[in-house]
């Protein structure tokens, strides 16, 4: 990456495959480099060399528009500050990805996916008229509405405190596991990582599969880590 | 230690010049900069013009009225009047001002007379050139006997040349020179015809004068001041009701009054502007508030005390206002320029100091505009806690009202009475505006609601863009008043201009008059009658008028308002009186007379288009002296029927009782009188008539060569009227311009500054969009339309107000049934829509133009 004229290197050269239907966490402390993988994995940001194929669709070869049109047909997003657009209701803003996407019945789809998520009395709240956990069960909602292939999950609890994250976490994997979705989610909280069927580690820069998980999650103090601010 | 001290305070002058240097650099302080730069200059050049043009006109002394005294009256002065005067060894001249028709072959020109006596002028100076090709004008006094000196414009237009010789009346009379400068020139020149000046011996000639003609006599006098203040109490006694004495002061005192009112008006409307200005300058400053919290923050977490701080944005502020102050005079003074330039060739403003006043008042709007809308978020900055370095810091508070917005709202009444003088006017148009705005807002809220509702089956572009309306909607509301009040205004001005007026002319029925004939001489009625009968041509028939005052009501003497009756328009036939209509509101003032000479008639029968509505009209042969009265004058003077009403004609007064009351049609462009009285009364007074007709086009050139016969008889073409009103909405409407073009830069400036205070949510926005896969299409799209949406809403409510002013100016100006103008609503539409749309993609053309990449790295 270029910043000003000094080049940053952000990512050493890595290898990495996700397949259908499997659950990968991407583990690491803070600056390591994983929100930037997820960016460039999810198409929002360009590798400044290799290959990224989503679907067999070569994105580092495509341009902004037709990226935006794999992740609108492709790809659903969960966030840490959930990113819910501030003028649109909760279900103005789960049905957005399916209108991006020209899907039918957007509305219907979101309406049944705001009450799987337990928000079916706040149709029409305003996101400043929700609390955190309600607003990342809206994203949540967002993020499967137009069942995607993949669904990217950025450190979806780390605004939350651990009862609601705890919450949101089973909201994810109980959707995931009944739309049978790709998940692939960035975190440094080891028991949400350790949900998850595959797991990699980020250390600056560098990728390595963690092969014994359960061992890794017992050395981790999630409240420890907590404390540790994120640099996305 | 005071070695310190001096150190301490070097150091946060220093910071706080980096200060402003950097900020100016990086844009930050634009807005507030151009706003203040904006409202300066505007109250400069206003003050600092009409200071120049009040000071040329007034105070060039004795001048204007080209005498000491004037004694100004509709009939011959009393003989002694003269001879006390040259008792006195004062100096005196004679005028006589008329209006009368110029003939040069077939061409004629409706022009104002001066016929002066040699003697004129007694002070100031009659300039003229005898040739197109001199370049120095030279001092002259009255024209040789058979010769005129006309206004450039005469020439043009009846096609002459300087030598050749025009007709006045039934006078051949040669042009010998055109006329650069009259010292007592009347100001409503501007909006009547050219003027001619002759000697007043070859007045005699031209038969013009007709017992009854509408004739204006002035007796100027001139001498030495013990002398004129001796006869000026001598004569004061003896003039009565009809008669107007008076100095330069009072006629320039009237004068200076319009002036002032002009002024008034101009003030008060760009006001509206300042006050966009002043609100651009609010929204600025609280973003800058909220941009500079951490700033301060880490500057007191970092140990500098409250008083530093407070030095540093202080001084950072006062030099921003210094400097937006300072550019502000010359671009005002620049602009004055310009007007003084536009205006030369009817007033040299050359002489005309530039006073202090524009100064002061433009540099106090400017302070408080910098200082009375930005002490809030400017005052919570410098409170910034330390602590918020840990907590982190509020971004966007919701405004509430509260104490702090009671120093605008001084700062908004105290403009206002600056610029008008009168606190009750000022405490009215503050709560008024203050008024309209909440039902602007209101209406807006609710077209922006009601547009998201729809929008949300109106594709995903317009639907968001919809919903960040609403969700703006108390920020839009400012622009959303601005601009609904600039495209009203632009509205107005082009359906003022291109629809009330030939509507108006349009809804009169066939056979209408268009013609107005004046000072008719009783042997002149015959042929004239025996042509129109001939010819088929519809009229009205001949009516006598007299000129006389309404004197008394019931014994009591009637009070005139101190009005200069020369800047009336003249109202001897009916066309004139929609002029009257027009002035009906300013006469509602109720006045116990009718403060001028009115046009009076006998009739045996009731005229057409005239209903009585109270009392009886008279027999025939009724010879008992009676009056018929129309019914609103009667309503506004309270007179009733058995009233008995005092007149003066000339030197002449008698008394007659009301018998009846009458409802007239004004519109109806017919000749109409207010006061209609039986034959008996005015029988014995020598008179002249008058008559409308109604000629077609085919029939016109065989009435002018006709009429070519009988100079002395004035043809007033309705078409000519009608061009005089034009051009008077011609010059209110570039008045109305000037404010539009300033609501319009004060309202693009307060959009601009609302934009930059949401950049960092529309950001936000934006990234979110493209993450789940919006196209660049869209996003630009939803923007576009956002702020089209803005500028259509904004039309929208103003062409329902245009509608609105439209239809009061036609049911009480004009007198005609209402109409809608559903053309220039799409023009309203349109024109918001583009304006807005513009400025607002304009000013989020930065953040169109960030990469996708970019803004996702920024918002993650």
């Amino acid at each position: 990456m270029q910043v000003e004229d000094k080049t940053l290197e952000l990512l050493q050269p890595l290898n990495l495959t996700v397949t259908a239907g499997e659950s990968l966490a991407i583990v690491g402390s803070s600056g390591s480099g994983k929100t930037t993988l997820l960016s460039i994995l999810a198409g929002l940001d360009l590798p400044s060399s290799g290959q990224v194929y989503l679907k067999n669709q070569p994105l580092h070869q495509f341009n902004e528009e037709q990226r935006s049109q794999v992740r609108a047909q492709h790809v659903g997003f969960i966030f840490q500050q959930f990113l819910l657009i501030n003028s649109l209701t909760a279900l103005e803003n789960v049905m957005l990805p399916a209108e991006l996407a020209n899907l039918p019945d957007a509305q219907a789809r979101g309406e049944a996916l705001l009450s799987q998520v337990g928000l079916a009395d706040r149709l029409d709240h305003y996101p400043s008229q929700l609390s955190g956990g309600e607003q990342q069960r809206v994203a949540i909602a967002r993020a499967f509405i137009s069942k995607p292939d993949i669904l990217f999950a950025d450190e979806p609890t780390g605004n939350l405190d651990s009862k609601t994250g705890q919450h949101i976490t089973d909201l994810i994997f109980d959707l995931n596991a009944k739309e049978g979705t790709t998940l692939v989610l960035v975190t440094h909280d080891a028991k949400l990582a350790a949900r998850c069927q595959r797991q990699v580690e980020m250390d600056s820069g560098v990728l390595t599969e963690r092969l014994d998980v359960a061992a890794q999650t017992t050395q981790h103090s999630p409240e420890a880590e907590t404390l540790v601010p994120q640099v996305g | 230690m005071s070695n310190l001290n001096s150190k301490a305070s070097s150091m946060w002058f220093a910071q706080s010049l980096r200060l402003l240097h950097h900020e100016l650099r990086r844009g930050e302080l634009t807005i507030i900069f151009l706003a203040i730069v904006l409202a300066v200059a505007t109250v400069f050049s206003l003050t600092g013009f009409s200071g120049q043009i009040k000071h040329a006109i007034v105070a060039n002394s004795t001048n204007t009225i080209g005498a000491d005294r004037v004694l100004r009256m509709s009939s011959e002065i009393d003989p002694s009047f003269i001879k006390k005067s040259q008792e006195l060894s004062l100096k005196s001249a004679r005028k006589i001002e008329t209006e009368s028709m110029a003939f040069a072959g077939d061409n004629m020109l409706l022009s104002e007379l001066d016929a002066v006596s040699d003697t004129y002028p007694l002070r100031g100076e009659l300039r003229i050139k005898t040739s197109l090709t001199q370049t120095e004008s030279m001092v002259a006094s009255a024209p040789k006997v058979g010769s005129v000196w006309v206004e450039p414009s005469v020439l043009s237009r009846l096609n002459v040349n300087i030598g050749d010789t025009i007709e006045i009346g039934l006078a051949p009379l040669k042009i010998a020179g055109i006329v650069t400068d009259i010292p007592d020139r009347s100001y409503r020149a501007f909006i009547a015809g050219p003027t001619v000046i002759l000697n007043i011996a070859d007045m005699p000639k031209t038969e013009l004068i007709q017992p009854g003609s509408r004739i204006t006599y002035k007796y100027l006098f001139a001498g030495e001041t013990d002398a004129i203040e001796t006869f000026e109490t001598w004569i004061k006694p003896q003039i009565n009701e009809s008669q107007r004495w008076y100095d330069a002061k009072a006629a320039q005192n009237r004068l200076s009054r319009i002036l002032d009112t002009a002024e008034k008006f101009l003030s008060l409307a760009s006001m509206l502007g300042i006050v966009l200005a002043a609100v651009a300058v609010a929204v600025a400053s609280r973003r800058y508030g909220q941009r500079h919290q951490s700033t301060v923050s880490v500057f007191k977490a970092l140990g500098a005390s409250i008083s530093h701080v407070r030095k540093l944005y202080c001084l950072h502020w006062t030099l921003l206002s210094c400097l937006s102050i300072a550019t502000g005079l010359v671009v005002g003074y620049g602009l004055m320029l310009l007007g003084v330039n536009a205006i030369a060739s009817y007033l040299s403003l050359a002489d005309a100091p530039l006073t202090l006043v524009p100064f002061l008042t433009a540099i106090f709007t400017g302070l408080l505009c910098a200082i009375a809308f930005a002490i809030h978020p400017i005052m919570t900055l410098v409170q910034s806690s330390p602590l918020n370095v840990i907590r982190g810091f509020s971004q966007n508070k919701v405004a509430r009202f509260g104490w702090h917005q009671l120093p605008p709202l001084l700062a908004l009444f105290l403009l206002l009475f600056i610029f008008s003088q009168d606190l009750v006017m000022s405490a009215a148009l503050l709560l008024g505006g203050i008024f309209v705005s909440f039902i602007l807002l209101l209406f807006g809220r609710g077209l922006m609601s009601a547009g998201r509702s729809v929008g949300t089956k109106a594709g995903k572009s317009w639907h968001l863009a919809l919903a960040n309306l609403k969700r703006r909607a108390s920020e839009n509301s400012v622009q959303l008043v601005s601009f609904t009040i600039a495209i009203k205004l632009l509205l107005l001005i082009t359906v003022m201009k291109s629809s009330i007026l030939s509507e108006w002319e349009q809804q009169f029925p066939e056979g209408t008059p268009n013609h107005y004939l004046i000072n008719i001489s009783e042997e002149q009625i015959a042929p004239l009658k025996q042509f129109v009968e001939q010819h088929d041509i519809a009229n009205q028939g001949f009516y006598h008028v007299y000129r006389g005052r309404l004197s008394a009501i019931n014994g009591i003497k009637t009070v005139d308002e101190e009005k200069d009756d020369s800047q009336e328009p003249s109202e001897a036939t009916s066309a004139s009186k929609e002029k009257q209509a027009t002035k009906k509101a300013e006469q509602q003032k109720s006045r116990q007379g009718m403060g001028r000479e009115l046009g009076l008639t006998w009739r045996t029968e009731l005229p057409e288009e005239n209903e009585i509505i109270a009392g009886q009209w008279w027999q025939v042969d009724d010879d008992k002296p009676q009056v018929s009265i129309e019914s609103n004058i009667a309503e506004r003077l309270e007179i009733n029927l058995g009233d008995d009403l005092t007149f003066t004609l000339g030197s002449d007064e008698f008394t007659v009782p009301v018998t009846s009351i009458r409802q007239v049609n004004w519109q109806s462009r017919q000749l109409n009188f207010i006061m209609v009285f039986n034959q008996s009364v005015l029988e014995q007074f020598p008179t002249t008539s008058i008559s409308a007709w109604s000629i077609s086009d085919q029939d016109r050139d065989r009435v002018y060569r006709f009429m070519a016969d009988f100079p002395t008889i004035t043809l007033m073409d309705f078409a000519a009227i009608m061009e005089q009103l034009n051009n008077i909405i011609e010059q209110v409407s570039v008045a109305i311009q000037l404010i539009l073009i300033l609501v319009v830069l004060a309202g693009s400036l307060v959009l601009i500054a609302q934009v930059q205070a949401s950049m960092e949510e529309r950001e936000r926005e934006l990234a979110i969009l493209r993450t789940l896969g919006a196209s660049g299409k869209l996003l630009r799209n939803s923007i576009l339309y956002e702020f089209v949406a803005l500028g259509a809403i904004a039309g929208l409510m103003a062409s329902i107000g245009m509608e609105i002013a439209v239809y009061i100016l036609q049911s009480q100006v004009f007198n005609m049934p209402g109409s809608f103008h559903f053309q220039y609503w799409l023009v309203g539409i349109g024109a918001g829509a583009f304006f807005v749309g513009s400025i607002g993609m304009l000013s989020c053309w930065r953040l169109l133009n960030l990469s996708s990449v970019t803004l996702i790295r920024r918002t993650m």
